[in-house]
């Protein structure tokens, strides 16, 4: 044991989910790349950081050794494995907490839906939501971006593709939003939670529906009608896609798209190159999405004694890939610490690297840019007020904003053929 | 200059497309890149260059 202690170098006091993090992350990422890019933090049970690019790329290319798995025992509330640290008490999400072979079959089963093409097909739909929501706040001249705007595109464009209901926007973009940045222990968590289950009660309920309904285009219908390796899927898996797809896409497009906007309105010259030139938005979103790093660090299990940039991890431990950091690391990026909307090629990893990449990546950027289209058009002139805003608490899984007053001269209605 | 991409390692991040949108395509199935041809013309070189250094993966491999 205590020779086992030895092993674990390069001491820190590092927790990804403090309130002082949420503020030094730079610096302190900064100092861990250079002077100890495998860190061991008795934090949480105890776990390995990682904070340089080449380390967590290789790491994540070698889902044998690095996995995902999880196990949760809803009887006991016995938790083992997962990407989060410290590990959440609920069932995995699919693909994401499964290691090879399952993951080849989970992944091939969703793949289809959200390749470039299936992504591109909602383009409209989306820039109509977006219109939407802008049409319920235009004649006012002011709303909170978060809560009217970057939270319920991303939110309504995956209950389409689910096939869940969209009057129920409100019940379902809240919810998805609170339960990132209420902190386990405030005395709102357990409605949150609630609001949560209801969700996922629609998800059961709308699965059941399809079964006996004709096959229709939407993800729920896919699931009720499909099979995987020759049966259907169980309600578990179903309920395990729902978890990954919904926590995965949602909250972090939100935060990406939030922080875009309001670094925009702190920098005109960047604002005025993309509004008078859209064909920019794609390599600037890539900077955006490099720089903002929604989703800071996920977490692998090790399945064998390996060495790491020296450090010796053995089977059993946790180690925190923190994307963010390494989204940042000079071997790799030019004043890394610096937003260059023109930086390209760019070779981030926020949304992750080997076979566990963000199969919603094309979904997030079609998301990305239709919202960001609706506000050149409509409210061009949107001012940002991030002194009265408010950051999460705890930016360890994902970094975002809770809310964002926001001003803009008023404007007229579009018809979108949709009032919320 | 001859272009290849290494299988395996592709995993769909989709920053060749966006280097090279005249050789990188993206399936319809999976995401994951495909070229059109492996022969890269002397104009799409640059290019090319771009998309590999862009890679995360290191999916991408050229030669003369
Ligand atoms: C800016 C927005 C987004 C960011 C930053 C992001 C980030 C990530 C990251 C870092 C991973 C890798 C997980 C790991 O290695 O353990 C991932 C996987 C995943 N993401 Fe996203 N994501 C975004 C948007 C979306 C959207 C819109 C969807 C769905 C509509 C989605 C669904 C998924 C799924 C299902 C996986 C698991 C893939 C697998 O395990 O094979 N994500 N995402
Ligand atoms: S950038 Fe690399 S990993 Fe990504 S699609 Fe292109 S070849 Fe594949």
């Amino acid at each position: 044991m205590d020779q086992a202690q030895d092993l674990k170098k390069c001491p820190i006091d590092f927790d990804h989910e403090s309130e002082d993090h949420v503020a030094s992350w730079p610096a302190e990422f900064r100092e861990m790349r250079d002077t100890c890019p495998v860190a061991w933090t008795e934090r949480h049970g105890g776990f390995w950081v990682a904070t340089r690019y080449k380390d967590i790329v290789a790491m994540a290319q070698d889902d044998a050794t690095f996995s995902s798995f999880k196990t949760f025992d809803p009887h006991s509330g016995d938790v083992s494995g997962g990407i989060t640290i410290p590990a959440t008490p609920i069932p995995r999400g699919l693909p994401v907490e499964s290691d090879r072979p399952d993951w080849d079959v989970f992944r091939k089963f969703l793949n289809r839906r959200f390749a470039p093409k299936a992504a591109e097909a909602r383009r409209q739909n989306i820039r109509r939501y977006a219109d939407s929501l802008l049409n319920r706040v235009i004649e006012t001249g002011e709303m909170d971006l978060v809560n009217d705007f970057t939270g319920p595109v991303p939110a309504m464009t995956t209950m389409e593709l689910m096939g869940l209901p969209l009057e129920e926007w409100r019940q379902f973009a809240d919810p998805l939003h609170e339960m990132v940045f209420t902190p386990k222990n405030s005395p709102d968590f357990p409605k949150v939670i609630a609001d949560v289950q209801w969700i996922f009660q629609r998800c059961i309920e709308t699965f059941h529906q399809r079964r006996s309904q004709p096959p229709q285009d939407d993800l729920l219908s896919y699931f009720a009608h499909e099979q995987i390796d020759g049966r259907p899927i169980t309600e578990e898996e179903m309920l395990s896609f729902c978890n990954n797809i919904i926590t995965g896409g949602v909250d972090t497009t939100t935060a990406l798209t939030t922080h875009a906007l309001v670094y925009l309105n702190e920098h005109p010259e960047d604002y005025r190159r993309l509004k008078d030139d859209p064909s920019l938005l794609p390599v600037a979103r890539e900077e955006f999405v490099r720089y903002f790093t929604p989703i800071h660090g996920l977490a692998r299990n090790v399945t064998r004694d390996v060495e790491v940039n020296n450090a010796r991890m053995e089977k059993g431990d946790r180690v925190y890939l923190a994307w963010a950091a390494a989204n940042r690391d000079p071997e790799i990026f030019d004043a890394p610490e610096e937003v260059d909307i023109a930086r390209f090629p760019n070779r981030h990893i926020a949304f992750g690297a080997g076979m566990h990449r963000c199969i919603g990546s094309f979904m997030a950027r079609v998301m990305f840019e239709e919202m960001m289209q609706a506000v050149f058009a409509r409210i061009p002139d949107y001012r940002v007020d991030p002194e009265r805003a408010h950051r999460y608490t705890s930016v360890g899984t994902i970094n975002g904003w809770i809310d964002m007053p926001t001003v803009f001269t008023p404007g007229p209605r579009v018809e979108t053929g949709l009032v919320l | 200059m001859k272009v290849a991409i290494i299988e395996e390692r592709c995993v769909g991040h989709g920053m060749c497309l966006l280097a090279c949108p005249e050789l990188f395509e993206l399936s319809d199935e999976d995401g994951h890149a495909f070229l059109r041809s492996e022969n890269v013309p002397p104009a799409l070189q640059e290019a090319v260059l771009q998309a590999q250094r862009g890679c995360p993966e290191q999916a991408i491999v050229t030669s003369a």
